[in-house]
């Protein structure tokens, strides 16, 4: 079909795809719709996982981000109430400078990768990298430091919430003078 | 790497303090911590017996080693100093254990040998410090400073994964031997995506260290802080940046430097100016200290693009970070102190003199180091920096450098002028505890007798 | 054990930590005895050390003790030079600095800045050590620095008297005035040689090309004469009599004064290879021995001869510094060390009994009441007359035979300063000690002998001034001149004496001879004809006016220096400062503000706001890096 197999036809759908999705999370005024479409952009994400013969990855992406993360996502969203008229308003001169930058951004990234699809990779990486297996062995062996220490970080970051959200105990004097 | 272990040990021992209730000695078993971790780490410089760890994903050679003792030493002088302020807060352990977890993540970046540990050392530093940074809750400004630092933290952590991600899919690495060796042998053929990869980076890191034009948060973000969060931003999250700066851009990037040289004198440049012009106008203490902060972060990056050989480099920066760690964590002390009871406006500093003289002689020091007049420590570090910048190209720069030298001596001395002899609106001492005290005359010591004898640091033999 | 010479300047610097900082916490018996101790312990190890070195094989050891700067080309490491003249000179340091520290527990014993005292006194014996300790010319300069910082502290130790505080300012400024030409002698040295370490630069003393070496040497010149007071800047130091007694001893005479001769031996290459400058340092020298000389003569103050004659001989030092006879003028200084602090610590001893009269006119008859004070003074001033067997006339013979040889008019007028030397101390001497006490009854009821912590330094000091010669016995009478051999490694260039011992022997007839005359003429005016300087000015008769005045000296430097530099800075504050100066510093700082307040308005707090800027920088680097 035009030259192109079947995985680059996949692979322009879903690009295509997750790009719309991502804009209009940006566009749509209603914080539910954003983080439905949100939802969307990760299952196109996770489609391309699948493309790279990732399927751990993908269904790992899956399950996290679009299952837990947005779902807790739209609690707070529910739970907050927030509707349209909670957004703060925007002025027009705001969202043009926005846009201008927005574009400038993409046109000048486009401009300094271009050329980069006639290159011919020098290293090439195992094919069979995402399955769980040798994920499994590479994280255990060769990652073995990042992986534990990104226990620390979720543990950094799990306490920093909690201490944010606590109520505090009694609202006594000395809390203004720290 | 034994403090790296400790300092998370440590951490986790902070959690559990509630449960099995041993809150009331967590301080001092905090302290003892970070002197074993000192002391190990003098250990581990006099017996180098394993310099990289884990598959080299992080490795303690001894320039990691004097960064993460200059690390720890600022952290221990801060603990002590913070002693109050933790008892007084609430949530003690969970900020005991979020200090921790910031300086572990401050520690590997000091030994970071591959992006990946570079990352989440970067975040596991950024993360503490955001929360930190609005932990004073009922505070508008403190919330507003961590929610923009988060906000403009993640902005900059995007890019920075972005880089990664564009080196690795053009040399198939993360570790940073395995990447200068592949430049060293590619070079020229590299895609172009790499070197938009090390720009990025680049640029991610500026962010973190805070120079113009990515500057934009710390102002806001010092100011609404807590004083001693402040202080902390200052020396710890700042020499950690540095510390893998300099491991980024010496040893890993070091073969692509005509693309980030002349990147990095525009920078410096645009920092000096913005920085010392705008601080001139500060009325808030802390945000002049902002300021303050980035021209000398702008001073530091300076020695990043030295010629004049690694070590050389790497002894100037480590003199850097720890002349001006001291002088900040001093001022921000003093300013700590004086605000207990009032604003944290310049104005509070007036008459300091006739309140407390151990605090006035603290700041007068600290400014003067900061200022980089000589008997103090930040002449030399200033020195070694103006002597380190490639002459024949970068002469302009020097002056830059040098012009705005003059222009913060301008506002540093105006604050002790204004010490010694503008009026106070009261005329109530200032009680210093002991403990507080203590800090401050250790910084201030070490203050003169590294500007007096540079050679303890620069002597170091750090090959 | 040469390691342990690291820890000489140690202790005093602890002393004056501690004194310093919780000095008004403490008694009195206390601070003083932590100071006497610091000196004590330093003494010992100085002992140690120089007895050491007499035996050691290797006569210089250099102590490394860190690196102190180290940048591009200028590398100063941080090192203790321990040699003969070095250790000479810790030994009269530690020891006469001993000695005069458990003086000035008894003499300052009713002073309320006991503390303080003894601080600045630790931080002196801290810097003077440290100068002549320093194995390169930049720890010297600090050292040299530190110690005139003190000088300034103790000058106005009392500093409620607002004439001492301008005794200690105008010591202070002319001190600094020399210490440009010796700062620029570093700098030149440094150019010329490319290192300030003696070691790098002596051997290599050649290869500079003579003027250059001249230049050198007369900028050092210049240094120690600010220091060690010799013309022009010698004027400072009769003021600096304002402050306390033991310091007078310590500073103005044992120690500090002497740095300069330290730095000039200490250089010695230099001078010897060049003669003009030599020929300089002799004549200055000369000159200033000869003008003190005189007016010492006409001198009342107790102090103030004192003073005058410390310049005096510090001239005569510089002459033979100049005629080539280093190590004569170390002997010199260090005799001159036991004699003259044991003068000044006398004097002091006599001003405590008389209740801080200074005046010799209000003195007179004191010798019965005061017998110890008065037999150590007197065995002072017969050391520094130079008669035998006493140490002064041994390195005082020892200079002017050398001098002798170089030129003989310059040793005919060194020999007139030795009598009217031996005049003016025999005419203190006559005055205070003889004839009717000229004082208050109130005084006279208060004379008494100071307490044992006062005469047991004068007692030690007197048996040095006399057993002071055998340091340096000279060689024609067949004994060994332990002081020329022990700094033989130091001088460069020696010249051995060519003069026969006949001509020895009759010029050291010839001093002792006139030393005596003048004394039997001192002795007929002031004892037999009980004279008594006048008291007022018009008495004095024409030609003694210009002395009586001091020749003008001070006059002319206000004149010649002051009043144009007043002049001066008047109109560089009125026409430079405020038309030029202000506008443009005005100007620079309101731009700097302007535009920092346009800088200001970027920093709005706004996120969207810092992120649209983030962004378009990094637009624009991206574009200008890959794009252009």
């Amino acid at each position: 079909m035009l030259g192109y197999t079947i995985t680059q036809w996949l692979f322009g759908i879903l690009s295509f795809l997750a790009v719309m999705f991502a804009l209009l999370v940006v566009f749509s005024k209603n914080p539910v719709h954003s983080v439905l479409y949100l939802v969307l952009t990760f299952f196109c994400i996770a489609g391309h996982y699948l493309l790279m013969n990732a399927q751990f990855l993908a269904i790992v992406h899956i399950a996290v981000y679009a299952g837990a993360i947005m779902v807790l996502f739209l609690f707070v969203i529910m739970l907050l109430n927030l509707n349209e008229q909670h957004e703060p308003r925007r002025t027009s001169v705001s969202r043009i400078i926005g846009v201008i930058v927005a574009g400038l951004f993409l046109m000048v990234l486009v401009g300094v990768l271009k050329g980069t699809e006639q290159l011919q990779l020098t290293n090439t990486a195992n094919a069979e990298a995402g399955l769980i297996k040798n994920l499994g062995q590479v994280l255990f062996n060769e990652f073995l430091f990042p992986f534990e220490i990104v226990s620390i970080l979720l543990l950094a970051a799990l306490v920093g919430a909690i201490m944010l959200g606590k109520k505090e105990v009694k609202e006594n004097v000395n809390e203004n003078r720290i | 790497m034994n403090g790296l272990i400790i300092i998370c040990g440590l951490g986790l021992l902070a959690m559990i303090s509630e449960i099995f209730k041993f809150r009331s000695v967590l301080f001092p078993l905090v302290l003892t911590g970070l002197l074993a971790a000192l002391a190990l780490n003098v250990w581990e410089w006099n017996n180098p017996m394993h310099i990289s760890y884990f598959e080299n994903m992080i490795g303690f050679d001894r320039s990691a080693l004097a960064f993460s003792t200059v690390i720890l030493a600022i952290a221990l002088l801060w603990f002590v100093l913070a002693q109050d302020y933790f008892k007084s807060g609430q949530h003690l352990v969970d900020h005991y254990a979020l200090v921790l977890f910031a300086l572990a993540g401050a520690l590997m970046l000091t030994g970071c040998k591959n992006m990946t540990t570079l990352f989440l050392g970067i975040e596991t530093l950024s993360i503490p410090m955001y929360v930190l940074a609005a932990s004073k809750k009922n505070d508008l400004k403190s919330n507003e400073a961590g929610f923009k630092y988060l906000i403009m933290g993640s902005f900059a952590s995007g890019f920075l994964l972005f880089g990664i991600a564009l080196v690795y899919g053009a040399t198939a690495s993360f570790d940073f031997e395995e990447i200068k060796a592949y430049i060293a042998v590619f070079q020229g053929e590299l895609p172009g995506f790499f070197y938009v990869g090390v720009i990025f980076i680049l640029i991610a890191m500026a962010f973190k260290i805070a120079v113009a034009p990515f500057h934009f948060w710390a102002p806001d973000v010092y100011e609404g802080s807590p004083v001693l969060i402040t202080g902390l931003m200052s020396t710890v999250v700042k020499t950690a940046a540095f510390a893998a700066f300099m491991r980024l851009f010496m040893m890993c990037f070091s073969n692509v430097s005509e693309l980030w040289v002349t990147l990095l004198a525009v920078i410096v440049a645009l920092s000096l100016a913005v920085s010392n012009f705008t601080a001139v106008m500060q009325t808030n203490t802390k945000r002049m200290l902002a300021y303050s902060s980035i021209s000398h972060a702008a001073f530091m990056l300076m020695i990043i693009m030295s010629d004049k050989g690694e070590t050389a480099s790497v002894n100037s920066l480590i003199y850097y970070s720890l002349a001006y760690s001291l002088a900040s964590l001093s001022a921000f002390a003093v300013i700590y102190l004086v605000s207990k009871n009032g604003s944290e406006d310049i104005t509070e500093l007036n008459g300091l003199h006739k309140r407390n003289r151990l605090l006035t002689i603290t700041l007068t020091i600290a400014l003067l180091s900061l200022a980089g007049i000589p008997v103090t420590a930040g002449f030399f570090a200033k020195y070694f920096v103006l002597s380190q910048i490639p002459s024949d190209t970068l002469l302009w720069l020097t002056i830059l450098a040098i012009i705005s030298s003059t222009i913060a001596a301008f506002y540093y001395l105006k604050i002790v002028g204004s010490m010694f002899f503008a009026d106070s609106y009261t005329k109530e001492p200032i009680v210093v505890q002991k403990s507080h005290a203590f800090v401050l005359i250790v910084c201030v010591v070490l203050l003169l007798l590294f500007g007096m004898v540079p050679g303890l640091i620069t002597e170091l033999a750090l090959y | 054990m040469m390691k342990l010479a690291a820890l000489v300047p140690l202790f005093p610097l602890v002393g004056f930590i501690l004194n310093g900082l919780f000095g008004k916490k403490m008694s009195k018996g206390l601070s003083g005895t932590i100071a006497s101790v610091a000196m004590l312990l330093s003494f010992g190890i100085s002992l140690a050390v120089f007895l050491e070195l007499q035996t050691a094989e290797n006569k210089a050891t250099v102590i490394n003790l860190f690196s102190w700067i180290s940048s591009d080309t200028l590398q100063v490491p941080f090192e203790f030079l321990i040699d003969p003249l070095s250790s000479v000179f810790l030994l009269i340091i530690t020891g006469i600095g001993f000695l005069i520290h458990i003086y000035s527990l008894g003499y300052m014993k009713h002073d309320d800045a006991f503390a303080r005292f003894f601080a600045y006194l630790n931080l002196f014996v801290f810097f003077m050590l440290l100068l002549v300790m320093g194995n390169n010319y930049l720890i010297l300069f600090m050292g040299w620095e530190g110690v005139g910082l003190c000088s300034y502290l103790l000058i106005g130790f009392w500093f409620k008297n607002n004439a001492y505080n301008d005794a200690a300012k105008k010591a202070f400024i002319i001190n600094r005035i020399g210490d440009l030409g010796f700062l620029l002698g570093i700098f030149l040295i440094f150019t010329t040689y490319g290192s300030t370490t003696f070691g790098d630069i002596f051997p290599n003393a050649g290869m500079a090309s003579p003027a250059v070496v001249t230049t050198i040497a007369l900028l050092l010149f210049f240094g120690a004469t600010g220091k060690s007071a010799q013309i022009p800047l010698f004027t400072w130091l009769p003021d600096a009599m304002a402050g306390p007694t033991p310091v007078s001893a310590l500073i103005h005479a044992a120690t500090m004064v002497t740095a300069g001769v330290y730095m000039i031996v200490r250089s010695n290459i230099f001078y010897s290879m060049s003669e003009t400058a030599s020929a300089v340092v002799a004549i200055v020298g000369l000159a200033t021995a000869l003008i003190a000389a005189l007016i010492g003569l006409f001198q009342n103050d107790i102090k103030k001869i004192l003073a005058y004659s410390t310049v005096s001989q510090l001239g005569l030092m510089f002459l033979g510094l100049g005629a080539g006879a280093f190590s004569s003028s170390v002997f010199h200084v260090t005799t001159h060390a036991f004699f003259k602090a044991l003068l000044f610590l006398a004097a002091g001893s006599v001003i405590h009994a008389m209740g801080g009269e200074q005046d010799i006119r209000k003195m007179g008859g004191l010798k019965g009441k005061i017998k110890i004070t008065f037999i150590t003074m007197l065995i002072g001033t017969i050391a520094i007359s130079g008669i035998p067997p006493l140490s002064g006339f041994f390195s005082k013979d020892e200079i002017m035979a050398h001098v002798f040889e170089y030129n003989g008019l310059l040793w005919f007028f060194a020999m007139i300063v030795s009598a009217l030397t031996a005049f003016y101390m025999f005419r203190l001497i006559f005055l205070t000690f003889y004839g009717k006490f000229r004082g208050t009854s109130e005084q006279e009821h208060h004379l008494h002998e100071s307490p044992p912590t006062m005469t047991i330094p004068l007692v030690v000091l007197a048996a040095l001034a006399i057993f002071g010669g055998l340091l340096g016995l000279p060689e024609f009478w067949g004994m060994s001149n332990w002081m020329a051999e022990n700094l033989d490694t130091i001088i460069m260039h020696h010249h051995e004496t060519r003069l026969s011992h006949q001509t020895e022997w009759i010029l050291m007839g010839l001093a002792v001879v006139s030393a005596l005359i003048i004394i039997l003429i001192a002795y007929n005016v002031y004892r037999k004809k009980g004279l008594v300087p006048v008291e007022k000015e018009q008495q004095l008769k024409d030609w003694q006016r210009p002395i009586f005045h001091k020749f003008y000296v001070d006059e002319i430097y206000d004149f010649l220096v002051r009043r144009p530099v007043d002049f001066l800075s008047e109109s560089f504050y009125k026409v430079l400062d405020l038309q030029v100066v202000s506008l443009l510093v005005d100007g620079i700082g309101n731009s700097v503000k302007t535009f920092g307040s346009y800088i200001r308005l970027i920093q709005n707090g706004n996120v969207s706001t810092y992120i649209v800027g983030m962004v378009m920088s990094i637009i624009c680097i991206l574009l200008f890096i890959f794009l252009i």
